[in-house]
């Protein structure tokens, strides 16, 4: 009767500090089960979701992890609006019925691992999207991709992400595709042959562009004429640029998400360096150009979204997106967009709600026509498809010619 | 019949406790815990250090690198890591003595920037804010042990990951268990003794023969082994780490822990880890609040009862304090 | 290029120098470390975003706004996180740090909150005057920015000298006890020492946003710490000491840019912060800190 527990016996001897303690880790657990409790059981063996066809429209839930809270919740806005819009859409078209079950990782990986676990732990969730940063995405992949989950990335471009498991995706067209493309067509056209290299080199997702453009440059056997980098929460970029400006380079090239990107060309352009500048993924989006003004004119990127562009498909998924959110979308809200239109696709295909054939048949997904433009997974699970190379021009994006 | 009650509400409880969910959360309580009393111990001989972070950070890199690049066990890498970091409590620890209060803690918490500084720029060893991935999982190392010995998790009823999580949770509780029960001891001994009139007044103390020197600087060397023996484990349960995963955002979170649970008594850091790892989950709901809410709380305990939510008054009400002369 | 080094180092010094004389006023006075003095520079510099920009005022209108709201956030700072904390006994000289660093966190989410995440333009046609000096680019705001440093420094330093309040200041930073015995009131002086600590780094806020175009939430905490850096450089509670430090730290920041690592840029603060506390832990220009002060 007192040793109820082993540890409790141990512990008796050894003073009353440990008793409280073994007190509240049992407690502890208990109160989780208490309080948490929506999880549907853990006696029932891998049974993947249950299939749940009525008259014919497979219905299925999607668990979502995005980084709503804290400081780059921008970006995991703009994904879960995308989502939620897809999912309208998809939804209204009636073939198969989407339930998103959405988390917040706050773009911590222990939270993200939280958030992970706890969708897991529902065996009604067929797949999962996101998390958003790519240091969240290798904290939680590995874990879901040993459940036999599918779970894909649609905006984590760093290297190395497909590739962790089979039942790991990417929609996101990842920095190695992207710089490269940008990078060519840039130097094509002006015939640079030196670059400036700037770069925040305490984010994963902008020091992961960076190594890719270093490589790329190499490659080219272009000359670097310095390296600099900046570091989160500074707003002044000019002694980097003055030193930049003093190498005299054809072009500069920036791994920087937007919100700093935007802010160092302006700096840039006011203290008269006026050569284009060259971006990664992140720097894509309009609010570079709402931030920096005529500062951004200049700036190229390749992206598989051309937000100004005249197609249809691209049209009305912007003004849906602006009417429903109040603002223009951008690559990570139409990445995401696309993605769960892959998951209904696949789901489509596959008949049912079933992880293993829904894994299948994502990984079949071959020319699927989304809005922005036709797509298809390697073997790996890296998404193929076609990125476009654009400019800012006269305060647009613009195709670069 | 009623035992076939109890059977079945036991399956259920034990299916219940056995969820991954709840087991992750429980692990890095546990792991958090360890970091609360990173910053207890030293803070009992009446030096603050916000650099537990830093600390943590070395343990986690050290044993990351070397269960990656070398294929150490992780047992070897864990204590590797454990033991560099306090390698570098006791060469911080020293000149450390000359400073005191608040003038200490900014200057741990400028050390735990520096690390991360290094951390982020010394690529060719870490692979800088991009980070190391794959490090050798714990509990999954321990399933492939067992089952190298025969042992199937299926045989005792549980899936894989289940076995995985109650691995790492048992490990981790049982860690936890041996630090408390050490610290504990030491604080009821001449040394815990020693610590506290430190505390109390350092020169009245070394007037009294006490080597305050040494005394100081194995309290501080002890808050950095359990720092980087909570990060060496830290990487190996989440396999991933990152330099932002030690920056100054962790350094107060854990000094929170301490601070808001009670800062006099260990019981405090215990409870102060529990509550604060457990309420960001516990109200997701209103998760887009939580940071606001947590300032809020922070403000608002300070006014009102500085001294932490547990404190020495509390325990004699439950009885549960030991005297022994005078020390908690 | 290394005059306009030189002209960023200075600008950006002398932010850095704006910035740290808030803190060293409160240090000065209360013996306590605001963190939440970054939030507060944050928070002047939204007011600024939000004046000019949404609201589309003039910018000296802009000033006087940011400078009223952190005002206002500087007095509820003292009301509400620490006074409560000066009449307990026994209440260990983390309590005030911890409440402050509660405070810079629900500032910055709030923030977030109101504001978004992302960074906000900064656009006022004043940031556009430049003078041209050769291939030079001189920015009128560059030299707003460090006439304005000075003119406080000299102005504090003033105040602290020869007018009766700032004597009082000084009284109460000495001895709060001893102070009020002689007739000061205490309770406002530090009130009021707390209002223009915040007031200036209103100040600061805007100037920031001015010069670089530049607003977001996370800006307060690295400035913050930053701050921190500077006032144990300078000394603590020393004017001339937060004036001096400022223009050291960022320059060295600069030069270091310049001609080494950018990486590391961020490190100099810190491994200032430990070496002067190592070797001279009053700082410059302070005076032998009695370890009574805590």
């Amino acid at each position: 009767m007192k040793n109820i527990n082993l540890i409790g016996g141990l512990l008796k001897m050894k003073g009353i500090s440990r008793k409280i303690f073994s007190i509240l880790s049992v407690a502890m657990l208990l109160l989780l089960a208490a309080c948490g409790g929506n999880s549907t059981g853990s006696e029932t063996k891998d049974n993947n979701g249950t299939s749940s066809t009525t008259d014919g429209v497979v219905s299925a839930k999607f668990g979502v992890i995005s980084y709503l809270t804290g400081a780059g919740a921008a970006y995991g806005e703009a994904i879960t609006n995308g989502l939620k819009l897809a999912q309208k859409d998809i939804n209204a078209l009636g073939e198969v019925n989407i339930e998103l079950v959405i988390e917040d990782s706050a773009g911590k990986a222990d939270q993200a691992l939280n958030a992970a676990q706890k969708i897991m732990s529902d065996d009604s969730i067929t797949a999962i999207i996101g998390p958003t940063l790519s240091t969240e995405f290798f904290a939680v992949a590995p874990e879901v991709d040993l459940n036999g989950i599918p779970i894909m990335g649609t905006s984590t471009t760093v290297d190395g992400i497909p590739e962790i498991g089979d039942y790991v995706f990417r929609n996101a067209v990842p920095e190695s595709l992207a710089i490269p493309a940008a990078i060519k067509k840039a130097v094509e056209r002006t015939g640079a042959k030196k670059v400036a290299m700037i770069y925040g080199n305490d984010d994963a997702l902008t020091k992961g562009g960076f190594e890719v453009m270093e490589r790329t440059v190499k490659e080219m056997g272009l000359e670097i004429t310095t390296i600099e980098t900046y570091q989160d929460g500074q707003s002044d970029y000019n002694a980097q640029l003055t030193k930049i400006k003093g190498t005299n380079p054809d072009l500069i090239l920036a791994s920087a998400l937007y919100n700093e990107g935007a802010v160092i060309m302006d700096q840039a352009r006011k203290m008269g360096i006026d050569v284009p500048f060259v971006g990664g993924n992140g720097f894509n989006s309009p609010q570079a150009i709402a931030i920096a003004g005529d500062a951004a004119n200049g700036l190229i990127v390749a992206t598989p979204y051309f937000g100004e562009s005249e197609d249809a498909k691209i049209k009305k998924f912007n003004e849906d997106y602006e009417a429903e959110y109040g603002k223009k979308p951008d690559q990570f809200a139409a990445q995401a967009y696309d993605a769960l239109f892959i998951y209904a696709d696949a789901l489509k295909r596959a008949g049912s709600t079933d992880r293993e054939e829904f894994r299948e048949s994502l990984a079949a997904t071959k020319d699927l026509e989304g809005i922005l433009g036709k797509f298809s997974f390697d073997e790996v699970g890296d998404v193929i498809m076609d990125v476009t190379v654009l400019e800012i021009k006269d305060g647009k994006f613009v195709e670069f010619e | 019949m009623v035992r076939r009650y109890l059977k079945k509400e036991g399956d259920r409880l034990l299916g219940e406790i056995l969820n991954t969910y709840y087991l992750q959360i429980g692990s890095f309580i546990l792991i958090n815990i360890m970091l609360a009393i990173s910053v207890y111990v030293p803070l009992s001989s009446g030096q603050l250090s916000l650099g537990s972070a830093g600390f943590m950070g070395v343990g986690a890199y050290t044993s990351a690198l070397l269960t990656l690049h070398f294929d150490l066990p992780i047992v070897v890498g864990i204590i590797a890591g454990a033991l560099v970091a306090s390698i570098l409590g006791v060469i911080v620890g020293i000149p450390a003595l000359r400073l005191s209060g608040v003038y200490l803690a900014i200057a741990t918490l400028g050390l735990g920037e520096v690390i991360r500084v290094i951390f982020v720029n010394w690529d060719s060893l870490t692979k800088g804010s991009v980070g190391l991935t794959g490090i050798p999982q714990l509990g999954r190392e321990i399933l492939e042990f067992a089952r190298g010995l025969g042992f199937e998790p299926s045989m005792i009823g549980i899936k894989n990951n289940q076995f995985v999580f109650l691995s790492i949770f048992l490990v981790l509780l049982i860690l936890v268990i041996a630090i408390l029960w050490f610290v504990v001891r030491q604080q009821n001994s001449r040394v815990g003794r020693a610590l506290s009139s430190i505390n109390m007044d350092d020169r009245a103390a070394e007037s009294m023969g006490i080597n305050i020197t040494y005394y100081k600087v194995v309290s501080f060397t002890q808050g950095a082994f359990f720092a980087g023996l909570a990060g060496a484990l830290f990487a190996h349960v989440i396999g991933f780490i990152s330099p932002a995963d030690f920056a100054y955002h962790r350094a107060v979170e854990v000094l929170i822990f301490t601070v808001f649970g009670g800062s006099e008594v260990i019981v405090g850091s215990v409870f102060g880890a529990f509550f604060l790892t457990l309420m960001p989950e516990v109200l997701r709901f209103v998760s887009e609040f939580r940071y606001i809410i947590y300032g809020i709380i922070l403000v608002l305990l300070m006014a009102i009862r500085p001294q932490g939510i547990i404190d020495t008054n509390l325990l004699k009400i439950f009885k549960f304090k030991r005297s022994k002369g005078g020390v908690r | 290029m290394l005059l306009e080094q030189l002209i960023n180092g200075i600008t950006l010094g002398s932010i850095y120098a704006i910035i740290a004389l808030g803190f060293t006023l409160v240090f000065g006075v209360l013996g306590i470390i605001n963190m939440a003095h970054g939030e507060i520079f944050m928070v002047g510099a939204f007011v600024g975003v939000t004046t000019t920009g949404v609201l589309g005022w003039p910018l000296w209108l802009a000033f006087i706004a940011a400078i009223v709201v952190t005002s206002i956030l500087g007095y509820l700072l003292e009301r509400i996180t620490l006074r409560p904390l000066r009449g307990k006994k026994g209440v260990s000289h983390l309590a005030p740090l911890i409440s402050t660093i509660g405070v810079s966190i629900l500032l910055e989410n709030l923030s977030h909150h109101i504001f978004g995440a992302g960074n906000k333009p900064f656009n006022t046609s004043f940031s556009e005057i430049r003078i041209n000096i050769g291939s030079i680019t001189i920015y009128l705001v560059q030299i707003v920015i460090f006439v304005i440093s000075i003119l406080l420094m000299i102005g504090l330093t003033i105040w602290l000298s020869k007018t009766k309040a700032g004597k009082a200041l000084r009284a109460t930073a000495d001895n709060l006890e001893t102070a009020s015995i002689l007739g000061v009131d205490t309770k406002r002086i530090i009130i009021l020492t707390v209002v223009i600590a915040s007031a200036i780094g209103g100040i600061a806020g805007v100037l920031v946003g001015m010069a670089f175009n530049s607003v977001s939430p996370q800006m307060g905490l690295s400035m913050g710490l930053k701050g921190l850096a500077i006032i144990i450089l300078g000394g603590m509670g020393n004017v001339k000491g937060a004036m001096v430090g400022g223009l050291i730290l960022g320059l060295s920041e600069t030069m270091l840019v310049a001609y080494g690592n950018s990486g590391y840029r961020d490190a100099i603060a810190f491994i200032m912060i430990i070496v002067i506390l190592l070797l001279r832990p009053q700082g410059i220009f302070g005076s032998k800190v009695s370890q009574e002060r805590r």
